[in-house]
């Protein structure tokens, strides 16, 4: 009888210990818990604090960029006058222009592409006026032919640029070129009408006037014959 | 109310054309006195580059960027610029928008201070015009109707 005591009391006397132990357990996983989280908080308040930094610091360079841009190859030649009254109005018409519309102009350019991306833009435009030139006559042999041969149509094709920029500004050279009009770009596919069946099939499966303005706005993936020789020469030179 | 319709080549142009159409605006406006141009045609080309963001990104985009309020704050702004060197010149002694007056205040010769006065009248021309320009396609887009009723 004594020893069923015992035994009750040896058991209940663990139990009690047990209890007393998941309980501190229990404190101790939720202190670890509060801790993670006030740490993973003040993280994000730094995080946030950084990308604020960040946001502002962009912000200011598109400002200069954008004024910059604005003011040395526009407002100068264009006002003419370089004394210190008009001078003084164009960097204030300037800076006013720049601080209402500083996210306009430079939206996802990479800061360090911009001299190759002019350079190479300034590049393009001789290649696309001697397109021009030949579409020209293209155009010319078609209308001056008794029967006329045209055949209209609109083809769609899909792209492989990336960027709304050089979307547009292959866009604006089909539409440049006679023969050619972008009606629409959807989805990336461009909309074209061509005036006859070689055009269309030169815009279809040519597909140089597009390698070069991927290669124009510096796109992942396209490998455009000019870099192909440049590596070829440099290769040269190291031998 | 104005429907939009998402075009990658509008939208891309107009983002590249909007601030050299502002800056070509305030030149003329800051160059009327000198050139063709001046207050009203720089006001309106300074409205058509909001009206052209309202086409093409959509009345919000537009007013996020210059919202009513601060519409009419330019527009009561251009009226006091203009009648305000107006009654100044009135107060000098000399008659309404007479420019000569400004002499006694500011320390430039007769034809600078002529030309000084122009520049003032002409920038309140030119907020004002833009102000009620903005503000008209506004109205015409949203029905007329206030803010919270739309």
């Amino acid at each position: 009888m004594e020893v069923t005591v015992l035994i009750q009391a040896t058991d209940e006397a663990f139990k009690i210990i047990e209890e007393a132990r998941n309980r501190a357990l229990d404190v101790l996983n939720t202190s670890v818990r509060f801790t993670a989280e006030a740490k993973v908080l003040e993280e994000k308040k730094v995080q946030d604090i950084f990308k604020g930094a960040e946001r502002t610091k962009s912000e200011v360079l598109s400002f200069l960029a954008t004024f910059a841009l604005l003011f040395f190859p526009f407002w100068m030649p264009l006002s003419g006058f370089f004394d210190v009254f008009h001078l003084s109005i164009g960097v204030g018409c300037c800076a006013l222009v720049a601080y209402i519309s500083h996210d306009l102009l430079f939206v996802n350019v990479r800061v360090g592409d911009m001299r190759t991306i002019v350079k190479r833009f300034f590049a393009y435009i001789p290649w696309l006026l001697y397109q021009i030139y030949l579409a020209s006559v293209h155009v010319i042999k078609i209308v001056l032919k008794p029967k006329m041969p045209i055949d209209p149509r609109i083809i769609r094709f899909k792209t492989k640029l990336q960027t709304d920029i050089s979307m547009v500004t292959f866009a604006n050279s089909i539409t440049l070129t006679p023969g050619t009009i972008t009606v629409e770009i959807k989805d990336g596919e461009y909309y074209v009408h061509a005036i006859d069946e070689e055009v269309a099939y030169d815009l279809l499966y040519g597909g140089e006037m597009e390698d070069r303005v991927a290669h124009v706005y510096m796109e992942a993936e396209h490998v455009y014959v000019q870099d192909v020789l440049d590596v070829a020469r440099i290769y040269g030179a190291l031998r | 109310m104005i429907i939009t319709y998402e075009d990658i080549i509008i939208r891309t142009l107009t983002r590249v054309l909007a601030p050299f159409l502002q800056l070509y605006a305030l030149y003329v406006i800051a160059h009327g006195h000198y050139s063709p141009g001046g207050g009203f045609q720089g006001g309106v080309i300074l409205a058509a580059s909001f009206i052209l963001m309202v086409i093409s990104f959509g009345l919000d985009m537009a007013r996020r960027r210059l919202s009513e309020k601060v519409d009419i704050i330019f527009l009561c702004l251009g009226l006091l610029i203009y009648s305000g060197t107006g009654a100044l010149c009135l107060a000098l002694g000399g008659n309404f928008l007479d420019y000569r007056e400004l002499t006694k205040i500011l320390p430039v010769t007769i034809a600078r201070a002529r030309a000084l006065g122009i520049l003032f009248v002409e920038t309140g021309v030119g907020f004002g015009v833009m102000a009620v320009m903005t503000s008209l396609v506004y109205d015409i887009s949203t029905g007329g109707l206030p803010p919270e009723r739309r």
